[in-house]
């Protein structure tokens, strides 16, 4: 009876959560669109989130691309097909590797981040000062965070699909004797829009979501040091998931317009 | 402005399931199925169905109508395999087309292809049976493919010895190939062969009379097995042969003797067969003898119509008449 | 004292209500400030204090009930409407609440970077506020530079950079050491007598209220309990009156 009780009542809380965050949610598209525009605040974050990531990515990238070329030669070279490995390794990364995983790398990173410091500023009554002084810390704080994430998140994730390939590249040179210049023209013959352009319109999406998450459980932090780490610690949990939600749709939804 | 907790869980609630119903609107939209469209079953049999599984897809004339529902095992060689297909092909669909099973690429999976037949028949009720065929697996088409390419491999690489030797000179082959002398005294000697091998078959061939001559049922080996008195006088007539046949051997010695000295040019024979010189005298004196006899013809000739000797003349060939004559009769007579 | 008998108070409120589900922490609570006074709140944790100047900036939603500032109620006023009326509040948080990621510049420029007027003298503005502080050389300082009283007077500083009508103080002694605390309640001080601000303190640290107020007002349960000078309540029979006293 008690752990019923418990169903319920975590059922409740998670719906609740749910139901915040689409309040959240909407509450950042009403005002988004509506003056005063945070410019300066919004290129400051995006310098935080992009510049200040780019090592992270890069290097997930360069290993990912590594890993992955390392791992997928000797299935192909089964099947005697090594010469499709820049045309498989460059689509597998582009379409689906490339945005999930640097997209979780930065919901670790920016998400949390975000979590962390709007809940401790939550914390501190810093957004209390702020809302003082006259400035809506929603606009402050949230979008231009939401916003920088949405837009910086493609850039890294074409960044990270970049660094990829050029770890691919090594692997193929250095245990397939293929030519960087023959790897990236086999790449760039592979590749279509219909590949790129999905999967670009994905991490947008990525990058709403990290961003939304964040903000999210920064802003609405319960008091105490506690809850700073919790409010950074679910951010990653809710974006991570709230990533492979977008995804699984995404997917289907290339499926329809981009015929697979 | 504040939203209650009730309206907050009812939010989230709505959240999810719209998330929940948009995710398996798309699954379907993706999928092309038609979820609540009519659809109707139909079945065929098959021995074999080559890793057919439930949901594989079924073609008519190469457009997806369906999709496979359900493998039922009847016996341990009939496989029923329903098929689900899409009311709106129904109508074009026969009764006498045809189920095949095979794969969808070298490596995808199986697919069920329904081909129409020429032939003119009504349309398919839903649950009607369609006639099947089997096809060739790949796996079997690849497995012959794979012994084919066995053979082959080893016959290239016979094949590449053999060329590479030939390229190196090495072999007869070869040598016959790269040297035009020797290619004509081979062919030369083959023809040798040839004449030898014929000789040497004519030569069987009497061999073979003389063998089968001498196999009768007294032949020297019956005697010499069977009889050991016989075989004693066997053995003396073989001492005897073995002498006579040293005396044979003798003549023949001085029969070579002679041919050898006739070769060097000693004796009358040999002389008149080597000396060209003398040959050539002895042809113009011939000659000669034989002018002089035509020209003493004609003196005689001359001598004839002469009037001093026509009389003797004409005397003598009233002999020569007479004599005619009398052979004529002597010749009669003896008749 | 003698401001009692101006007729209108700059901040009135009035019967304010507010509960957090089934706790009432605020029952219907009523108070004036009046210009140029410094008026004491006290109460114990979790009386209600913190609740109700935050009702007072607009933080929260009060239940029911009017605040009126500068004759304005504000829980009508629209957000724009609300900003405007923020200007004339300075508010000095319990934590200083210095934004983390900003100097102290910019720390004490966020509050004018909304009024294109100030905008253009802000320089002077910043270092005539950080003067009255005494900080004029932790201009280019990051926050977690400073020591807990100077984040104190720098927020302070930023408190007063708009020349607030009205200054609230949500604990500005907590977890300073006795002097510290003194130099902030001497500064508290100077500041009312420069800029001639009303000051609303809330506080539970009595050396302070004995220093700073014109006025108290006891918070017990939600209502306004008590009201007078400090010596008036410091000589009250009443028995939570005294507890704060002890």
């Amino acid at each position: 009876m008690d752990i019923l009780l418990k169903i319920v009542e975590n059922t409740k809380i998670f719906l609740t959560e749910i139901g915040e965050l689409s309040l959240f949610a909407k509450r950042f598209f009403k005002e988004v669109f509506t003056r005063p525009f945070e410019f300066k605040e919004l290129l400051i974050q995006g310098y935080k989130m992009g510049n200040k990531s780019l090592l992270l990515v890069g290097v997930t990238g360069f290993i990912l691309g590594l890993v992955f070329t390392l791992q997928s030669r000797p299935t192909l070279m089964e099947f005697g097909a090594e010469s499709w490995m820049p045309s498989m390794v460059s689509i597998s990364i582009v379409r689906e590797l490339g945005p999930v995983i640097i997209a979780l790398i930065c919901a670790g990173k920016i998400s949390s981040g975000i979590g962390a410091e709007l809940g401790s500023m939550r914390v501190t009554e810093q957004i209390d000062a702020m809302e003082v002084s006259g400035t809506n810390p929603f606009k402050y704080l949230v979008v231009t965070r939401i916003l920088a994430a949405t837009l910086i998140l493609p850039l890294l994730i074409i960044f990270g699909d970049a660094i990829a390939l050029f770890g691919s590249a090594i692997v193929e040179n250095l245990k397939g004797d293929v030519s960087f210049q023959l790897y990236f023209n086999k790449v760039f013959n592979a590749l279509k829009f219909s590949d790129l352009i999905p999967a670009t319109l994905k991490s947008f999406f990525f990058g709403f979501a990290i961003g939304l998450v964040g903000c999210f459980k920064g802003y609405n932090c319960k008091k105490g040091t506690v809850g700073v780490g919790e409010a950074s610690n679910t951010a990653v949990v809710y974006a991570s998931m709230l990533l492979f939600i977008i995804d699984f749709i995404a997917v289907f939804i290339s499926d329809i317009f981009f015929e697979i | 402005m504040k939203k209650s907790s009730s309206q907050k869980i009812s939010l989230g609630l709505f959240v999810i399931l719209s998330t929940i119903i948009l995710i398996i609107a798309l699954y379907f939209i993706g999928n092309r199925q038609n979820l609540f469209g009519k659809t109707f079953k139909i079945s065929a049999v098959f021995n074999n169905v080559n890793g057919l599984i439930l949901g594989n897809n079924v073609r008519y004339s190469g457009i997806n109508v369906g999709t496979v529902k359900n493998i039922n095992m009847i016996n341990d060689t009939t496989i029923c395999v329903d098929m689900i297909i899409e009311e709106k092909f129904l109508k074009h669909i026969k009764k006498n087309a045809v189920a095949g099973i095979s794969s969808d690429g070298l490596v995808g999976s199986m697919v069920i292809n329904i081909a129409p037949e020429k032939a003119f028949a009504a349309p398919l009720n839903p649950g009607d049976t369609i006639k099947s065929y089997s096809k060739i697996s790949t796996n079997d088409m690849l497995e012959t493919l794979n012994t084919t390419n066995d053979n082959i491999s080893l016959l290239t690489s016979d094949l590449l010895k053999i060329t590479t030797n030939i390229q190196k000179g090495k072999g007869t082959l070869a040598m016959l190939l790269n040297d035009p002398d020797l290619a004509t005294s081979l062919k030369n000697t083959i023809f040798n062969l040839q004449t030898a091998s014929k000789s040497a078959s004519n030569s069987l061939t009497e061999f073979n009379s003389i063998i089968k001559s001498i196999n009768y049922d007294e032949s020297l080996s019956a005697v010499l097995l069977s009889d050991s008195i016989a075989a004693i006088q066997m053995k003396s007539i073989i001492a005897n042969l073995d002498t006579s046949s040293f005396g044979i051997d003798s003549v023949i010695t001085n029969l070579n003797e002679l041919v050898l000295t006739i070769k060097n040019g000693n004796g009358t024979l040999n002389y008149v067969v080597n000396d060209t010189t003398l040959v050539n005298n002895i042809d113009s004196t011939v000659k000669n003898i034989k002018e002089g006899s035509i020209r003493l013809n004609e003196n005689l000739e001359a001598l004839k119509h002469n009037f001093f000797f026509r009389g003797y003349f004409k005397k003598l060939e009233r002999k020569k008449a007479k004599e005619e004559k009398n052979k004529k009769y002597k010749s009669e007579i003896n008749d | 004292m003698k401001n009692e008998n101006n007729i209108v108070p700059i901040l009135k409120i009035q019967n304010l209500k507010k509960s957090f589900g089934d706790n009432h922490v605020l029952n219907g609570f009523s108070m004036n400030l009046y210009e140029a006074e410094n008026l004491v709140l006290m109460g114990k944790s979790g009386s209600g204090k913190s609740v109700m100047i935050k009702c007072l900036v607009g933080l929260m939603q009060p239940d029911s009930g009017s605040i009126e500032i500068m004759g304005k109620d504000i829980t009508k006023l629209t957000q724009k409407e609300m900003n405007n009326i923020r200007t004339e509040i300075g508010f000095l948080f319990q934590g200083s609440a210095l934004y983390d990621s900003m100097t102290v510049r910019e720390n004490l420029e966020f509050p004018l970077r909304k009024f294109p007027e100030y905008v253009s003298k802000s320089e002077a503005l910043v270092i005539e506020a950080l003067e009255s502080v005494g900080l004029k050389s932790a201009i280019d300082l990051m926050p977690e530079e400073l020591s807990g009283g100077m984040k104190r007077r720098v927020a302070l500083a930023r408190a007063i950079i708009l020349r607030p009508k009205i200054i609230i103080y949500d604990e500005p002694t907590t977890g300073l050491d006795p002097i510290t605390a003194k130099e902030i309640i001497q500064l508290m001080k100077g500041i009312q007598l420069k800029f001639k601000t009303s000051s609303l303190i809330i506080t539970h640290d009595v050396d302070c209220a004995r220093v700073i107020s014109d006025r108290m007002i006891l918070l017990i349960d939600g209502i306004n309990y008590i009201e007078g000078t400090f010596k008036e309540l410091l000589n009250s029979k009443d028995k939570k009156v005294q507890e704060f006293f002890k």
